[in-house]
């Protein structure tokens, strides 16, 4: 038996044992028993994707027996890397799923929780090897209805069963437009293979429909502005591991299925197609850091990070296609590289992220930003992951987040050798889109670190806050090893990728090395350096700093309150406040936001010098609730009531139903003999 | 124009400084000779009304206006003690001041030295036996150099501050 099917095997096995040990086994035991089996099913995976992408060996495997199904797996280079992605998120996710589900013993099922968690990293594992429709739709559902079934597990909090309604609505919608639109592509057979779908030539109305059935569908999957509402509901109130999944793997099944679809089935289309991914990718990016910046619910904030970074993603898929159709495939390689590493990147540091949360939440039982403060000293490692994660996720080099986000910022900067006007000058907007957002993503984390960790304790419960379980500080420091490395590394990582995607849609296969040098159509301009090197520096000045400080510095320490002007009675109430810190930022894009403010003031009856009680509440307009959804629902409910007087709950009617629908359909069988 | 034209009607009005106290100038370099030495920077002064009348604040206010001018000698007033060599401390102390004078002086980085500045520093003046007024200022806090006068000129807290300056430190080397 070849080795990739034997690690397959093992990966299917062990998330199986996990989903079934998580049905039979109570407690502690069960809960190691569940992580265990994910975590090697996931370094299965991992190593699968691994072995794939370093000897460019294929899989494939087909069991047209099996009842229903029809099952076709095939592994290339897109599917591998994916399969690295999923394996990656997965193990970090059950690591650390051991110790924060600890809490969850006695209050909410440990049993759904389990073994739901295998299926999804099972049904994601088996999704990206699809090599039918059949397939893909089968286990795309199962992935979206295990999501759904975690995002329940603590059904009992406020809002809880809301966001999993939403996310059950919204990502029906996207998958009845991907059965649609594999309905259009494999032409009725949904068991024929995805090679066929390849070679089959179709007419570019149809190429068309079937692109943007394609991009709606796996649109609300990844979240893309306009059809992300479902995420930042969805992601604060799921397990934080599971949050960590949803956000770092399941989102980028979006991403997969599109370049699979749109790259891979239908081999690229006209510029136009490229041209909305991108516009999409620039609006997701800029509107979700926006957003991001008024959240105070930790999770939610990095909820609608998610948002941004599949845009900076789409930005990089975006502009591949342009250039695919444009017929510059280095430059079309380099913007799916970027598209593909982002995709990485952002799976190690949003799951570190959404890691380091749970861990808040796990040690303070709140996200509310302005309960927290003064974590740093009590919980000191969380603290530093968290801090990795921020900073990588900002683009700080020598972190991934920077290598990655270059080559965005490289491709886009390709769109001056466009030879036409309109595709250069919208990538010249990407490029300052993308700028601005990077910016505002630093002043987000900013906050978000800096009232999370610093300061003082603004409540009793981040008072008394205590560092979290091993296992679950391991799972973080994966993912920081993560962040690291693939940061320091990109010229490793960068020709692995190329050839990956060589013989997608038609790329050939063009070796790109990871340079820092911009591609200025003026000869002699360039500017370039190493991340490498980079680190190192960075390294070496702060061991220089801190020599210094031995060194020279007087050392004699007095450890004093924060100066406070004198005051007496310096309480947390003083503290800078999330709300705050992004209060400028409100007012510069208040025309975005249109915030409402209500401030009453109850004052003493005798006299206003004296004050009872100020409330103060702010919020920001939400509108795509108010523009897209209310009329859709409002529309929705109106057919519905409409609809139901046709089942008037009458057993003759019913009858007379059927005895009509099926005369119909004899007269129509006759009729079209 | 109308403002070119006020300030050709106008003309220079400041005035020459009075002919009664020659020496501010030369105290007012030694302070900055002295300071660079010990400092090797200007001198920098947080003032702490500790409950004066502000008369004391008003004359050291004059010091940074246009007659003397201290801060050409680099005498330099900061917004916080953690940026401060040395405090500058007028009034009686109340017994609301008591806590944030000490929690100043606390909050001054070291090394550092405190002038009181005006006779209530140093005695409480009419303020004595007031319920108020914790007391003096050394009863709080260390004090280097007492300013007397009721209030005291620019020229004498000048000559308070170079005095206190001879206690830093001197600097090795």
């Amino acid at each position: 038996m070849a080795p990739e099917l034997l690690l397959l095997a093992l990966s299917v096995a062990s998330y199986a044992v996990g989903a079934l040990a998580a049905l039979i086994v109570r407690g502690m035991a069960g809960r190691a028993l569940v992580a265990v089996g994910a975590l090697v099913g996931s370094l299965a995976t991992l190593a699968l994707g691994a072995w794939c992408l370093a000897t460019g060996a294929t899989l494939a495997f087909a069991a047209p027996r099996l009842p229903l199904t029809g099952l076709a797996l095939r592994a290339d280079g897109l599917s591998a890397f994916f399969l690295v992605v999923v394996g990656l998120g997965g193990a970090a996710a059950s690591v650390y799923g051991f110790g924060y589900s600890a809490h969850y013993d006695g209050r909410y099922s440990l049993r759904l929780l389990g073994a739901m968690f295998n299926v999804l990293l099972l049904s994601l594992a088996i999704q990206v090897l699809a090599d039918n429709a059949l397939t893909f739709l089968v286990t795309w559902e199962a992935m979206s209805l295990s999501a759904y079934l975690l995002v329940l597990v603590e059904h009992d909090q406020h809002g809880t069963v809301r966001a999993a309604n939403w996310y059950l609505a919204v990502t029906h919608a996207g998958f009845a437009a991907l059965v649609a639109a594999f309905l259009v592509l494999a032409g009725g057979d949904m068991t024929g293979s995805f090679a066929a779908m390849r070679s089959a030539t179709l007419p570019p109305a149809t190429r068309n429909v079937v692109f943007l059935l394609a991009l709606v569908g796996f649109g609300t999957k990844a979240g893309v502005i306009p059809l992300h509402v479902w995420l930042p509901m969805a992601h604060p109130v799921a397990p934080s591991h599971v949050s960590a999944l949803l956000s770092g793997v399941v989102i980028k099944m979006g991403v997969y299925g599109l370049m699979r679809v749109a790259l891979d089935l239908l081999g690229g289309g006209p510029p136009w197609w490229g041209g909305v991914v991108l516009g999409l990718g620039a609006v997701s990016a800029l509107l979700g850091v926006l957003y991001a910046l008024m959240e105070h619910d930790l999770k939610r904030l990095l909820a609608y990070h998610s948002v941004e970074n599949v845009g900076i993603i789409l930005l990089g898929v975006g502009a591949g296609l342009m250039f695919q159709s444009y017929g510059l495939p280095g430059l079309a390689t380099l913007g799916f590289i970027a598209g593909l590493y982002h995709t990485l990147n952002h799976a190690c540091f949003k799951g570190l992220l959404f890691l380091g949360a749970g861990s808040v939440l796990y040690a303070t039982h709140t996200r509310n930003m302005e309960q927290l403060g003064g974590l740093i000293s009590r919980m000191p490692r969380t603290a530093a992951c968290f801090l990795v994660g921020a900073a990588a996720i900002s683009a700080l080099p020598p972190l991934n987040g920077f290598a990655s986000e270059w080559l965005v910022f490289q491709t886009l900067m390709g769109g001056a050798l466009v030879p036409h006007p309109e595709a250069a000058i919208g990538m010249a907007i990407a490029v300052a889109m993308l700028a601005l957002t990077s910016g505002l993503a630093v002043a987000c984390f900013v906050k978000a670190f800096g009232i999370t960790f610093l300061a003082l304790p603004r409540s009793a419960e981040a008072e008394r806050a205590r560092e979290v379980p091993a296992s679950m500080q391991v799972g973080m420091l994966v993912l920081v090893g993560m962040c690291v490395a693939l940061g320091l590394t990109p010229f490793l990582v960068v020709p692995v990728l190329s050839r990956a995607l060589a013989g997608l849609g038609g790329l050939p296969l063009t070796p790109i090395g990871f340079s820092l040098s911009l591609p200025f159509s003026v000869s002699g301009v360039t500017g370039e350096m190493s991340p490498l090197l980079v680190g190192v520096g960075v390294l070496l000045l702060g061991t220089l700093t801190a020599v210094v400080l031995r060194g020279v510095a007087d050392r004699r320490l007095r450890i004093g309150d924060t100066w406070g002007c004198g005051r007496v009675g310096q309480t947390p109430r003083m503290e800078y406040t999330a709300t705050a810190f992004a209060e400028p930022l409100r007012r510069v894009f208040a025309e975005l936001y249109r915030p409402t403010e209500d401030l009453s003031i109850d004052f003493h009856p005798k006299s206003k010098y004296f004050v009872r009680s100020i409330a103060y509440r702010s919020e920001v307009e939400p509108w795509f609730e108010r523009l897209l959804y209310t009329p859709l629902l409002s529309a929705l409910r109106g057919a519905a009531v409409r609809v139901r007087q046709v089942q008037a709950g009458s057993l003759h009617l019913y009858l007379a139903y059927m005895t009509i629908a099926l005369l119909a359909l004899l007269v129509v069988a006759r009729w079209s003999r | 124009m109308l403002l070119f034209y006020k300030i050709l009607r106008v003309g220079v009005v400041t005035e020459p400084l009075a002919l009664g106290e020659p020496d501010v100038i030369e105290v007012a370099r030694e302070v900055e000779t002295k300071a660079r030495r010990l400092l090797g920077r200007a001198v920098a002064i947080r003032e702490v009304d500790a409950g004066s009348c502000n008369g004391c604040e008003i004359e050291i206010t004059s010091l940074t206006g246009p007659v003397y001018d201290s801060e050409r000698f680099g005498i330099h007033f900061v917004a916080s003690p953690r940026h401060a060599d040395l405090l500058l401390v007028t009034g009686p102390v109340t017994r609301n001041m008591e806590v944030p004078l000490l929690k100043t002086y606390e909050a001054t980085p070291d090394p550092k030295v405190v002038v009181a500045v005006g006779d209530c520093a140093r005695t409480c003046g009419v303020f004595r036996g007031s319920y108020a007024v914790v007391g003096s200022v050394d009863a709080v806090i260390p004090v280097d150099v007492f300013v007397s006068g009721c209030p005291p000129e620019p020229a004498d807290i000048l000559r308070g501050i170079l005095t206190a300056l001879d206690r830093l430190p001197q600097r090795k080397g």
